[in-house]
């Protein structure tokens, strides 16, 4: 028996975030440090973050051009590793765990620019990622449909070069890949940044219907007030601290 | 199967690429197998030609061996260098050494001459010049002989028995075979008996010896239009046992027997040398002084173009091969420079590292298959005409250098070994068979110079980390 995600693109923000529990993503600790030239210590980028992000809620992080945010999301999605502190996902080190099969089984990043595998047409690239991730989805390819179906992506365009969609229409079938994979916690850097106003609700919205309907822990990084706006929680990231706002 | 999917994708999506790919795999498989089957016709020539000819070792004296131990002393004299008993070989030694299993047959040649006498004249193809003094050359060259089959010129062909029957061990004493020309010039037929005059060689006149005609041969070896001293013209070659030789030298056999001037053994395979050359070691025939070497004239002749025609073929097969290796290591490494960005997406949905370069190495691999395939009648046309050329200009140059080497017969004069005509004409045609072997070996080649080409750049694959390529790093 297959399952689906339920995207709801509601028009308005009257949904509310489920009561707070037990983290599902937290920083303990976390510091980054950059090798520098000329700096004996290195840059450090993070100093000292800690938080935790829940299942079922949408996290905005704000702050200035530099502040650290790529770099947070980066060891929240398991693509990097932190030079002191830890990051734990359901209590669970991630150096433990493994930073590939984390990737592969419990977080899915979703980049500024779609990163889609540009010889593939949406669906290959949605099945492609659910083949890594392992997912044990039947008809894989019926899935993707439904998932770019739900994600507004034509019949028509399912077929052709990933190069040949719009940039809104890329961020969308880079989401369905995220979702193909059954993941827990989605993570978004600037999914708006370079969109049209009425794409960029598009898809807030449906970042927002994921975290509240589909009970993903969702953390993006935005430049965009309305990013911020939609989100339950917004933190501000200044000089390599976090803090709520 | 996903990396299986995503390699033929990526090939379907960018067809250039995979045909340029599979053009040059094409190329470096076309002369790689084109060299193997060349190499594989050489080798299968060689062989050919080794069964034709045998094996033959000869032994006699190494005089700079015999120098060099300071056996062979001065006869006080100051005009020349004595051979002594102990550098002397003795045909009772070399028919013991014949009963070696790793010989199937063997001969040996007593070297000795004779003066015409009686009723046998000496063959002149050209008159001496008036007032010439022939009397330091006027002779019959008569080798005593074991077997006279076993000889070089009769073995390879360069003369042959045209009546009568061959010297061989149980020949009686008194038995020659003469030349097509002497015997004509003679009126001499096989049963008839001749005359030659023994040469003591302390200046006292020789005694008539008779002997009777066992065979008449034909030499290939051609007489001179212009005068040379008989003992040079090849009609005045003569033939006896041992013994015979003997009867007409001042030093005849003793207990050991005649001294030998040169002995061949046919062996039952050359690899069989080293088993005749210890047991020579055991008779107490010292190997630097008499060493045993494997004649193998015969077989140069024959195989010489088409070995050094595999030899090039063989340096193309390596020049190819790390040629190609590099060029597509360099495509490859290109490549992952340029797909850069897809191994970082791959990357951050979890891919893991060995599937990646496994991916490039099913894309390398498949172009590599494909164009084996294409090669294997290409190249067994590029190897017919390829390989036909190369061949056909080793054997114009081997027979330029051969017709640049010293005319038969004049070498026996100035004191060296016999020198039979070849009678092998080189192997000029190459027979390229292509076999599953061959395919095999081009394939593993193909497919090993994939998987170095993939292997050597994806050390770069497994130091990616997919932050560095996917985000700006702030």
């Amino acid at each position: 028996m297959t399952t689906t995600t339920t995207i709801t693109t509601p028009a308005t923000t009257d949904d509310q975030p489920p009561p707070s529990t037990a983290p599902l993503l937290e920083l303990v600790g976390v510091g980054k440090t950059y090798p520098a030239p000329g700096r004996a210590r290195g840059r450090a980028v993070l100093k000292e973050v800690s938080h935790g992000f829940e299942a079922g809620r949408m996290s905005a992080i704000v702050g200035p051009s530099g502040s650290g945010k790529t770099t947070l999301l980066s060891l929240a999605g398991g693509l990097d590793e932190p030079t002191t502190g830890t990051v734990r996902f359901r209590g669970q080190d991630l150096a433990a765990l493994g930073l590939a099969p984390y990737r592969r089984r419990h977080a899915a990043t979703v980049f500024q620019s779609a990163n889609l595998l540009t010889y593939l047409n949406p669906v290959q690239n949605v099945t492609s990622a659910m083949e890594i991730t392992g997912s044990r989805r039947r008809r894989r390819r019926q899935h993707a449909h439904d998932l770019l179906d739900q994600l507004g992506i034509a019949p028509e365009d399912r077929g052709r070069s990933v190069l040949q969609l719009s940039g809104g229409q890329q961020q969308r079938v880079a989401i369905a890949r995220a979702l193909a994979c059954d993941v827990d916690v989605l993570l978004a850097d600037e999914p708006t940044g370079n969109l049209d106003e009425a794409t960029a609700s598009d898809i807030i919205a449906i970042l927002r219907g994921l975290a509240h309907d589909g009970g993903k822990c969702v953390v993006v990084v935005t430049h965009s007030r309305e990013v911020a706006d939609a989100s339950d929680e917004v933190l501000r990231l200044r000089r390599g601290r976090l803090a709520r706002t | 199967m996903n990396m299986f999917k995503r390699a033929w994708w990526r090939l379907t999506a960018a067809p250039g690429r995979t045909a340029l790919m599979t053009g040059l795999f094409f190329v470096i498989c076309t002369l790689v197998l084109s060299g193997q089957l060349i190499r594989s016709a050489a080798d299968r020539a060689a062989a050919a030609a080794q069964e034709q000819i045998g094996a033959v070792a000869t032994m006699s004296l190494d005089i700079n061996a015999a120098l060099e131990s300071g056996k062979l002393g001065g006869d006080g004299s100051g005009t020349g260098q004595m051979i002594g008993p102990d550098l002397q070989l003795r045909s009772d030694l070399l028919e013991e050494l014949g009963t070696s299993p790793a010989v199937t047959g063997f001969s040996y040649r007593v070297e000795s001459a004779g003066q015409p006498g009686g009723d046998l004249e000496l063959y002149r193809a050209a008159e001496p010049p008036p007032g010439a003094d022939t009397s330091q050359g006027d002779f019959l060259r008569v080798d005593g002989v074991r077997d006279s089959a076993a000889m070089p010129v009769f073995r390879t062909g360069s003369s042959r028995l045209v009546d009568g029957a061959p010297i061989g061990p149980d020949t009686a004493d008194d038995v020659v075979l003469v030349e097509e020309r002497l015997a004509e010039a003679n009126g001499l037929a096989v049963g008839d008996t001749t005359t030659i005059g023994s040469l003591p060689g302390d200046g006292t006149p020789g005694e008539p010896v008779e002997f009777t005609v066992g065979g008449i041969y034909v030499s290939d070896a051609t007489s001179r239009s212009n005068y040379v001293p008989a003992i040079a013209e090849p009609g005045n070659q003569v033939y006896t046992t041992p013994a015979g030789a003997g009867r007409l030298s001042a030093t005849g056999p003793t207990d050991e027997g005649a001294v030998v001037h040169e002995a061949t053994y046919t062996l039952t395979d050359p690899s069989a040398l080293e088993e005749l050359r210890a047991d020579a070691e055991a008779l107490g025939l010292d190997p630097e002084l008499f060493p045993l070497r494997l004649n193998d004239t015969q077989f140069e002749q024959l195989t010489g173009p088409i070995s050094r025609t595999a030899g090039i073929a063989s340096l193309t097969v390596w020049l190819v091969s790390l040629a190609g290796l590099a060029i597509l290591s360099l495509i490859v490494a290109g490549s992952l420079r340029d797909r850069r960005h897809e191994l970082g997406v791959l990357l951050a949905l979890g891919e893991r590292k060995p599937r990646l370069l496994g991916q490039h190495l099913v894309e390398i691999a498949a172009c590599a298959l494909v164009a084996v395939a294409a090669s294997v009648p290409a190249s067994h046309a590029l190897a017919q005409a390829a390989g036909g050329g190369l061949l056909a200009a080793e054997v114009t140059a081997n027979e330029d250098s051969a017709g640049a080497g010293p005319e038969d017969g004049l070498a026996r004069t100035a004191g060296g070994p016999e020198q039979p005509k070849p009678e092998h004409e080189p192997i000029d045609e190459l027979d390229v068979r292509l076999t599953p072997a061959d395919v095999g070996a081009v394939t593993a080649a193909g497919l090993g110079i994939a998987v170095g080409a993939t292997l050597l750049p994806g050390y770069r694959v497994l130091r990616l980390e997919p932050r560095q390529i996917l985000t700006k790093g702030d």
